[in-house]
Order: C-alpha cells, then structure tokens, then sequence
C-alpha cells in the first residue's frame, strides 16, 4: 500500500503535475499514511505546502500540522526549518501550528526536558504520529553519541523523556553502549575529536621558477 | 528624412497649438515621439542586426548586442524608449522572429532605464512577447533555426526571472496603486502567474533534454548521442541550462530551498556541488589561467619552449560549455550558497561561495569591460560577502588566505565582531542586504493595509533569526573552550554566570550548560557534501574549528591551529616586483 502510493506520488513530483491543485487530494493522503505507517517522504511534504502557498483557499491546518510533526521526527535533519519556510504569512497565528513551533523550538535548543514536559501536556497531538516519541529519542541518542564519552545513567534516562530501567536498556544495548554501573559509556571519542594542526606547504615546484628570477 | 530645416518648421508650426505638459515624463516623452524620425544610424542598425540573426552569425550578433545596442542607447535614446514596433516592422520587413527579439531588447531597457518603472500594460506586453518568445522556440516540430549568443540566451532567463520578480513587488504595493492599475491587474490576472513562469522553465529543461545531457557528460560520455532532434541544438541545449539556473533562482525567492538544490542538484551536476561551477569552470578556470601565468613566466625567463609546452594542456582539457557566461555562475553560486545557508548547511554554504568570490577575484578584469553587467555583478559580490560572513560567523572556519583578507579590509570585520558578540540586530541587518528579494507567490488580498511582498522578506528573515536565536549562546561557550583543552563542567557553568552578573544558583546553571553544550554539538554537526550527483546529499560532520567532547563531568577541547600562510603571499609579491622592475627597465626618458 505505502509503496504503491510512493510511487504514484513519484511520478507526480517528477513533473509539472506537482504544481497542480487537482492532486492535492492525493498528496494530502499520502501524508496522512505517513503519520499512520511511521514512512516519511519530505520532498511530497514540501510539495504539499507548496501547493497550499500557490493556493491559500485550499489550506488544511490539521495536514499542516501532521507534517510539520514529521518532520520533528526527522532531526537532526533541518527539514523542519525547510518546511517553516514555506508555511504562508497568515498561517503563522494558527495556534497549534505556534505550539509545534515551539517544540522545534525547544528541540533545537537540546532543551530535552522542557521538550519532554511540553509533548505530555498535548497527547492527542503528538499520538497521532506513530513513534513519534521513539522518533525523537533517536534524535537525542545521536546528540548524546556525539558528544558524550561517558554521561551518568539517570541523566541519559532524563534526556530520553523519564524512561524506567528496562527501556533504558533497550537503548543502550540499540546504540552499543556499555552499561558501567551508574554511568554509560558511550564511545571513545578521543579518535574522533583531536586537535589539529594546519601547517604551510610548499611545493618546490612553485619555487623553482622563482629562484630563476632572482 | 526630415533635413533639420524641414524639422524646425515643422516643429514650429506645431508649437502653435501647443499643448501643456501633462507632468507625467513618460506621457510628455510619448508626446514628443510624434515629431520624432528614426535616425539613419538607428535604421541600418536595425536592418543589420536582423540581417545577421537571420544568418545566424552569432559572434557579430553578440557584437551587436552588447556593444551597438547600448552605445546607440546612449547616443539616441538617452532620454527615451527605443522606437515602437510600428515604426521598427516597416524597416524590416515585418519580420516575425526578429520583432520578438527587437521587443525583448525594447521592454528590458525600459524596465531597466525608465524612472518609476514600466506601466502596468507594458509588463503585459513584454509577459505576451515571451509567451510570443517562447511558444516560437517550443512549439516547433523541429528546431527552430535560430542562433543567438549564450550570453544573451543567459540575460534572456535571467531577465525573464527578473520581470516577474519585479511584477510581484508591483503587485504587492497594491494599496499605492491607482484604480485604474488596479483594474488592469484584475483583467489581465493570467500574466506573469507563477505557474506560467514554472512550466516555461520546465518546458524549456524538457525539450532540451540538458538533465540527461549533463548526466552523460558527467559520465564522461558524449552528451550529443541522449540530446535527442532539439537538444542538439546550442539554443535549446543553452536555453534549457539557463531554465535550470532560473528555477534554482525562483525556488529560492519562493523560500523552497530543498527544491532550489534539488533542481540545482538535478542538473546532473557531476562531480562537486559546486557544479558546473567548482568542478567545471572554478578549477577549470583557475587550471587555465595558472597555466596562462606559467605562460607568462616562462616567457618572462625567456624559456619560449616551455611556454609553448604549457599551452599544450589548455587544448586537451575540455572546456566547460558554461563558464563564458560569468554573470551565469555567480548568479548560481549566490544562490545554492543562499540555499545552504538557510538549509544550516554551512560548510557546503561557504565552500561554495568562497570558491565563486575567489573566482572573481582571479578574473576581475573580466568584468571590468562591459559596465551594463558590472553593477549587478558588484552588488551581488557584495551580498555574497555578507553571506560569506554570516555563516562565518556561525561556523568557524579556515578560508582562502585572500577571502579572509577582503573580510577583514572592509567594514565586514566590524559586523563579524558584532554578530560575534551576539548583536542580534545585526545579523538582521546583514541578512536584510544579503538575502534575494523574495516572493509571494499569489496575488494579495485586495483589502488595505496589507503589505504583501514585505511580509514574504520578513517570514524569511523571521525563520533565519529563529535560528540565530537558538545558537546566540554558542558564540560565548565557544570564546572560553578556546582557553583550555581540559574544562570541568562546574568551572565553566561558574564562568557563564559570573559573565551573566546574575544571583548563583549552581545546580540550575549546571543544568543549564548542559543543554547549551548539547546544542552545541548538535548545531555544529551538519551534513556536508561529499560526494555523489546531488548537492542535497551528504554526510555529518562537523567541520568546525573547535570541537569538544564530555567524559562524565570534564569537558575535552580540541583546536584547530593554522599556522600563517606566508608562501603565496610572497610568491605573488615577487613577481609583482619583478614585472614592475621589468617595467621600469623599458621606460626611457
């Protein structure tokens, strides 16, 4: 069914058809398919708000919202400022959609716990994504990859939104980190992050004819 | 031919019942056109320019355009439009092709020299002479046969892209306009619509078939065996080039950035991102004209044989079919950098608008001669600095010794420190100059009070300052990491508070650091191009000069250190001095 439908909206984005209101309908489904079925596709997203620019009097808030939700579940990818960009002036006042744009906000940030706190507050939004907090945990176990060697395990279960133990596990077992009693180990980073130093070279060749001049 | 006899008396006769003037330049302008005759010069240029478009002698018809055409601006029509189509048909014989072209050249330098701008059903006319335009070059069974210079077929793309840029700010101010304007907009509401824009450039790409051309060509296969009947032919293969840099363009005024690379990027761009440009004409370019100072050198040192010797290689390298347009890769440059930027892709934003500004730099005198292209190609150097700056500034990072030279001669060395020090403001300001003139795309709700085409710059703007907001406290972190290459976390929350002056409260400044170094890492790693046909693809790295990691309660720096760069610099002075010694030795007194 998904690839099906990837595939009929390929060859819509392939040409001119993109610009065409008519298939609206069928983009605005694929997208909720997406929501349902945790697929993704920002190029048919942008298309969609693309359209809705071109067309103001066809803006659906409430697919607006379920992309702008998708693409949370895309960091650290900028897919979310690619489609900030295309939201119309006007819709910039819808209320929930200033509510998503806080998450990202936040998320931006790496504030994780404010995030966190903010998402269980709206259920009925976010639910409607499917994973979308695995989604996002994703996203702050990259961030912690990248930047931690070893981090203490209550504050990993915080950033990852309150998780108990078992779940903890989980996570750490899916990123191959190694549980060392109050703290995790993530990674030795000190391969990867070194100083380094940029130094002149000379090729001879540049100053063979030089030496000539003088 | 009036005698300037004939003129006066005819003129003074007409005096008589002399009508006072409307006020209106433009309208006094159409009122003195009635006494007014073609000059000669005028009509054998005419008569001469269609003749040789006719045979298709491009090289004398870039001539023409860009020599002949202007200085006869500049000596007969300083003050007015050039001569209307009824009084140009006659002299050449009604010729269809030609008065399309004639009216291209017509409505641009009214668009381009006429205060206040075109009338509102002059935009309609030059829109209906590129449909005219383009439903000629498109419609055609075959190809049609028709040959004009890449230069022209560029500022052809280029100016339709501007024009409907321009009726989209016309549109916009619609609360200044008269009723009438008013009225003419609501019947002709087909023109300049964004789709007609978008399917004349997808069109002009289809028929020329230059996206598999450029794949092909990448591949190192002969481009000709996919090109098909019609992109075979340089109009439509250059016409469809040109189409793919206006979609990049009027993607990126439309705020879709992803699209602006893709389209870029779709341009089967082979090698680099930087495309045609980096890989094709940078390198090409550069390769060519170090070659043409080894030229020098070696003749200088009298070496003949090796100076013929280097010359050799310039044969057997291809030429990039591009790169004689220059205003074509800045345009490009300007835009995929833009589009980077706004897409936090720094590295790829700043590599590719250095090497365009170090290009520009090597071939200066390029552009020195032909002054219509020079003011646009300065402003646009200018805004690219500015964007080069920016990114800079949030991306740290080594670039060419000369581009950081330019940075820190001209004033931009005063915004970086101040961007740097988190003055928001000035990051507006900057972004202000730099960014294009966007677009809204539909017209504006005619109601009162809405100033349309201002709000789409201030969107764009409001989502580049969300950004700069989110990393404002980077700057700060990143000045202290700097001192040190071991740090605990407790001794640098203590400094961020003490720099704030606020009442301490260590565990929430613990925790507020944290999240700041989280942010950290998270902004500076970003995707950056390595390899592969798209601009869009990449991998994450963080290129950035300082980088960090946290071992449980301890920071650990790692720098970047470059040392000076002294080699070039002295390479180039010697034989600065040596040619200027040279020199002297020649002058007799």
């Amino acid at each position: 069914m998904a690839e099906t439908m990837r595939q009929t909206v390929a060859s819509i984005l392939k040409s001119i058809e993109r610009y065409n209101p008519a298939n609206l309908q069928t983009l605005e489904r694929y997208v909720e398919l997406q929501s349902r079925e945790n697929t993704y596709d920002l190029e048919a997203n942008l298309a969609v708000l693309k359209l809705y620019q071109f067309n103001p009097e066809r803006f659906n808030p409430d697919i607006t919202c379920q992309i702008l939700l998708k693409a949370l579940t895309n960091f650290p990818h900028t897919d979310f400022t690619l489609c900030k960009c295309l939201l119309l002036e006007s819709v910039v006042e819808n209320e929930t959609i200033s509510q998503i744009k806080y998450l990202a906000d936040i998320l931006e940030q790496c504030d994780f716990a404010q995030f966190w706190n903010r998402v269980h507050q709206m259920p009925e939004l976010c639910n409607r994504i499917s994973s979308f907090h695995d989604s996002i945990r994703k996203f702050v176990c990259h961030v912690v990859g990248i930047t931690f060697q070893t981090i203490d395990k209550n504050n990993l279960a915080n950033l990852l939104g309150g998780i108990d133990d078992v779940t903890l596990k989980h996570w750490v077992k899916k990123y191959g980190w190694k549980d060392e009693g109050n703290l995790i180990f993530i990674a030795n980073q000190d391969e990867n992050i070194k100083t380094k130093n940029i130094t002149e070279k000379i090729e001879f060749d540049h100053l063979a004819p030089l030496m000539a001049i003088l | 031919m009036y005698s300037s006899d004939d003129y006066n008396e005819g003129g003074y006769e007409s005096y008589g019942d002399y009508e006072p003037h409307t006020g209106d330049p433009q309208y006094d302008l159409e009122y003195d056109r009635s006494y007014y005759q073609m000059p000669d010069m005028v009509k054998k240029f005419l008569v001469y320019f269609r003749n040789m478009i006719t045979e298709g002698v491009t090289f004398e018809i870039l001539n023409l355009y860009e020599n002949t055409f202007p200085k006869l601006t500049e000596q007969f029509f300083e003050n007015t439009p050039w001569p209307s189509e009824k009084e140009v048909a006659p002299v050449v014989d009604n010729d269809h092709v030609f008065m399309i072209l004639y009216k291209e050249l017509y409505y641009r330098d009214i668009y381009a020299r006429v205060p206040g701008g075109p009338k509102p059903e002059q935009r309609f006319l030059s829109f209906y002479n590129y449909c005219d335009l383009f439903n000629y070059i498109l419609s055609a069974e075959t190809p049609v046969p028709l040959e004009l210079p890449d230069q022209w077929l560029w500022e052809l793309i280029d100016e339709f892209v501007y024009q409907f840029q321009s009726f989209a700010q016309y549109r916009s101010r619609a609360t200044k306009l008269s009723e009438a304007e008013i009225e003419a907009l609501n019947t002709e509401n087909k023109a300049w619509s964004v789709l007609v824009i978008l399917n004349v450039l997808h069109s002009l790409v289809d028929k020329s078939n230059i996206k598999r051309q450029l794949e092909v060509y990448a591949a190192g296969g002969d481009p000709d065996s996919v090109a098909g009947e019609f992109g075979r032919h340089s109009l439509y293969k250059m016409l469809g080039y040109f189409s793919l840099v206006g979609l990049l363009r009027l993607h990126s005024l439309l705020g879709d950035y992803y699209q602006a690379i893709k389209v870029y990027a779709a341009g089967g761009d082979p090698d680099s991102v930087a495309g045609e440009f980096g890989r094709h004409s940078l390198y090409k370019m550069l390769g060519y004209f170090s070659l043409v100072g080894l030229l020098r050198l070696h003749s200088l040192l009298g070496d003949y044989y090796q100076a013929i010797k280097v010359l050799e290689n310039i044969e057997l390298h291809k030429k990039s079919q591009y790169s004689h347009v220059p205003a074509c890769q800045i345009s490009t440059s300007y835009y995929v950098g833009f589009a980077y930027m706004m897409m936090r892709r720094y590295a790829d934003a700043i590599r590719t608008l250095s090497s365009a500004l170090l290009y520009m730099q090597r071939t200066k005198q390029l552009f020195s001669s032909r002054s219509y292209q020079n003011d646009q190609i300065n402003k646009q150097t200018e805004q690219m600095y500015h964007l080069l700056a920016i990114c800079l500034v949030l991306h740290p990072q080594c670039v060419d010794e000369s581009i950081q030279q330019v940075l820190r001669e001209k004033n931009y060395h005063e915004k970086m420190f101040k961007m740097q020090y988190g003055d928001l403001g000035e990051f507006e300001t900057c972004f202000t100059f730099a960014c294009p003139k966007f677009l809204s795309p539909c017209p504006p709700p005619i109601e009162p009070g809405s100033n349309y085409g201002r709000d789409a710059v201030k969107h764009q703007t409001q989502v580049f300052m969300d950004e700069v907001r989110q990393q404002k406290m980077l700057p700060t972190i990143r000045s202290y990491l700097k001192l040190y290459t071991t740090l605990p976390l407790a001794k640098l929350a203590a400094f961020m508070s003490a720099a704030r002056g606020g009442e301490r409260d260590a565990v929430r400044e613990h925790a507020a650091l944290a999240i700041h170094l989280l942010c950290f890492k998270h902004k500076m790693k970003n995707v950056v191009w390595t390899k592969g046909p798209s601009g869009l693809d990449g991998k994450f790295q963080s290129g950035s000069e300082l980088d960090f990691f946290i071992d449980n309660d301890m920071i650990h720096i790692a720098d970047t250190k470059v040392a000076h760069r002294y080699g070039d610099f002295f390479i180039r002075k010697l034989l600065k001095f040596e040619e200027l010694n040279r020199k002297l030795h020649h002058i007799k007194i």
